[in-house]
């Protein structure tokens, strides 16, 4: 096994060699928290400003409700247009999102007349942002008929109360940023490993290290343990940041995501060590560090639902660390930790991290030969 | 500034040379779009089924069965029977359901067209992507469940037709697959490229390279030229198989369409570029490049959160994003059949950006050996 004294000299080199520029301390320590406050505040996963747009022939009062609505909402902006506009030109041009047409005579005496088609034209280029508008729509029109009809629809006989739990006002920072924090604690270390083993295999150093009176393991555990130490340190730092200036609630045990943080850590520091033992210059090694977190990052959950992806590309996420350190985040950190759930999620981070441990410890040995 | 084309071909083939020498990269930058395609253009859905629902039934009569049942057969959600309040919060925590329907004691008894019975229904607000479509089938859901069990069926008012322009099934591929692609080439193309100089200036074949008449600009030119060949020949894959596997409709100007293609590789292309001409360190570049490239083009670009939904600063802000444009470009391209006057905008904004990053990357060429 490694000696105290070998490996106290590799954590200086390496820190040393990492912390030395300048610019790499503020990409550690610093671009992080910059991104997080960026996708924090950027990101929203309500549909808002949706450009709407409409005719209102004069004493069409119904319509001119909705429309009034609608802006107050917040859900939805005006549109500078022509009152003769041709609501497809608005829509092709992209002036307008959405657009309401009345029926002819207006939607007020349509109503009257009980046959009131109000038709909706929806840009569905974005597929979610059309289902949304749809919902708005019907909810608004729903609220204006009660408000201006005042003929009290019986209400529903059965009614379902909802209440959600865990994120009841739906902060979209609070369940991006479990996301964000995984998906740069993954990059900053897997790069940092594979780019720094890599860098020494092009500049000939390692092949001293090999020359060194030192056993392979002692390399191994030597160029891979001050990696895992500087990602431990962002942990607490992107964490920190999230809790302070997002208010993420932490309902959980900070203990026990600093636990699920370190096998998450590790694993990455394996993936980074084995992309370092395919690839023979850092061009490759950065190509193949994009080759994993590409999809990795899509098959998170942190872009698209798992639960949706058909069967086999559900098999793929299994394998996903990304996938597993996210939900253990969101459960630790929103709905304070499900024993059996974090047990679960944990065991499978630690298998994926034990093999590629193992696999990247048995390559790195036959390059060391 | 003048420009020698004969030098930037000599640099262009000194490039070629190194793509060929290393096959790896070559076949990644040329596969690895068609094989995300591939994958993500099927796995992708926007549109959530099967939602678990844990259903406890305290009523445990015709009527809370038939509820339950109607849940379990509208293909939305899949239903869970747990037999008390805790076990259905428990599911929730575990994560083992999204939601949970707590049926009433007595439900059945009070069902009449004028009374209101209530069932409570939990939902797990961690994961705000399903939340919202979990919202709207549980109106739907509340409707159907009304009219059949209680005979409520009131008249609409107002009856809302809705139409869906350029995607009128709203088809998850359409939407996820152009923007997947603008995704992929902007990070590959910043990748590509950000190590390149940093390489030369690493291993010392920039200082031979600068004993020699060549200028900035013709280093710069020399190089973006095969990255900006081999990008385009793999967004020619992406296109056929858009087209072909995929069926999506492409209704723009083929020509308007390749020409925005060529700025957006080149703009990234000359990112990649500018990343390495300032820092001088692969592994520092690489950061960068993975930094700038990566999460921005997934995050920002509005390939999945729409950009207008942003607060108006980061709107602005995303204005940066060459991948934001272009992502309007190929979208409105693929399913609008924008023409280049309607595209203006974004076409304006690739090329400032384009002419400014390789501007940038030749002036910050510094020739001296001392960074």
């Amino acid at each position: 096994m490694i000696s105290w004294i070998v490996f106290k000299g590799f954590l200086k080199k390496e820190l040393k060699q990492v912390l030395r520029d300048k610019r790499m301390r503020v990409l550690l320590f610093l671009a992080p928290l910059i991104q997080l406050t960026i996708f924090g505040f950027a990101i929203s996963t309500d549909v808002k400003n949706l450009k709407l747009w409409t005719s209102i022939s004069p004493n069409d009062t119904i319509l001119e409700h909705i429309y009034q609505h609608a802006i107050a909402s917040g859900w939805f902006i005006p549109v500078n247009a022509n009152r003769n506009s041709d609501p497809y030109e608005l829509l092709q041009s992209g002036k307008a999102d959405a657009i309401l047409v009345a029926p002819p005579g207006g939607l007020t005496k349509a109503v009257g007349r009980e046959d009131a088609p109000l038709q909706l034209l929806v840009n569905s280029i974005n597929v979610i942002q059309a289902q949304s508008t749809e919902n708005y729509m019907k909810a608004i029109i729903d609220q204006v008929l009660v408000d201006d009809l005042k003929k009290q629809l019986p209400e529903s006989p059965i009614k379902f109360v909802v209440r959600i739990l865990y994120n009841p006002t739906l902060e979209t920072s609070f369940f991006m940023i479990p996301g964000v924090i995984s998906l740069l604690i993954c990059i900053l270390t897997i790069v940092l490993t594979c780019m720094s083993i890599t860098r020494e295999k092009e500049l000939g150093t390692f092949e001293m290290l090999i020359s060194a009176p030192l056993s392979a393991s002692d390399i191994i555990l030597g160029k891979t343990i001050p990696f895992i130490i500087l990602g431990m340190i962002d942990v607490p730092l992107i964490l920190g940041m999230s809790i302070l200036l997002f208010h993420v609630p932490m309902q959980g045990s900070f203990l026990v995501l600093l636990l699920v943080s370190f096998v998450f850590v590790c694993t990455t520091v394996a993936i980074g060590t084995l992309i370092s033992t395919f690839a023979k210059n850092q061009q490759q090694s950065t190509l193949g560090s994009f080759l994993f977190l590409f999809p990795a990052i899509l098959l998170s959950g942190l872009l698209f639902p798992i639960e949706n992806m058909p069967e086999y590309m559900k098999w793929f996420s299994y394998l996903d660390p990304i996938a597993h350190y996210l939900a253990l985040l969101r459960n630790i950190m929103l709905k304070g930790g499900d024993a059996s759930f974090i047990l679960k999620h944990t065991a499978i981070l630690a298998l994926i991290g034990c093999i590629l441990i193992y696999i990247s410890y048995k390559r790195f040995h036959t390059t060391l030969e | 500034m003048s420009l020698s084309w004969s030098r930037t071909l000599a640099i262009t083939q000194k490039e070629i040379y190194h793509i060929l020498r290393d096959p790896f990269t070559m076949a990644l930058s040329l596969g690895l779009p068609v094989i995300m395609i591939f994958l993500f253009g099927f796995a992708i859905e926007f549109n959530v089924k099967y939602i678990p629902l844990a259903v406890q039934d305290a009523d445990q009569t015709q009527a809370s069965r038939k509820l339950a049942e109607y849940f379990g057969s509208s293909n939305y959600f899949i239903v869970n029977y747990v037999s008390n309040p805790e076990q259905a919060q428990n599911a929730l925590q575990s994560s083992q359901a999204r939601a949970s329907l707590l049926i009433p004691g007595g439900f059945q008894k009070d069902l009449s067209p004028h009374n209101i019975t209530e069932a409570q229904i939990l939902l797990d607000g961690s994961d705000n992507s399903t939340v919202g479509p979990i919202l709207s089938y549980l109106s739907s859901m509340q409707a159907i469940s009304a009219k059949r069990l209680a005979n409520y069926d009131p008249p609409k008012a107002i009856d809302l037709k809705t139409r869906f322009l350029f995607n009128p099934e709203l088809n998850s591929r359409w939407f996820v697959i152009p923007g997947l692609a603008v995704v992929i080439m902007a990070i590959l193309s910043v990748l590509l490229t950000t190590l390149t100089i940093a390489r030369e200036w690493e291993n010392g074949s920039m200082e031979l390279m600068l004993s020699t008449p060549v200028r900035p600009i013709e280093i710069i030119m020399g190089k973006l030229i095969p990255y900006a060949v081999l990008g385009l020949a793999a967004v020619t894959f992406v296109y056929i198989i858009s087209r072909t596997v995929f069926h999506i409709p492409f209704l723009g100007n083929l020509f308007v369409f390749s020409i925005g293609c060529i700025l957006f590789l080149i703009t990234y292309l000359a990112q990649g570029l500018l990343i390495s001409v300032l820092v001088r360190n692969q592994q520092i570049a690489m950061q960068i490049g993975i930094m700038s490239g990566l999460l921005p083009a997934q995050l920002l670009s509005g390939f999945i959160f729409p950009v207008e939904s942003m607060p108006t600063f980061f709107q602005y802000f995303t204005m940066l994003l060459p991948a934001r444009w272009f992502m309007t470009i190929a979208r409105a391209s693929y399913l609008k059949g924008s023409t280049l006057l309607e595209m203006w905008i974004p076409f304006f904004a690739l090329t400032l950006f384009c002419i400014i990053f390789i501007l940038l990357a030749i002036h910050n060429f510094k020739t001296d050996l001392e960074p």
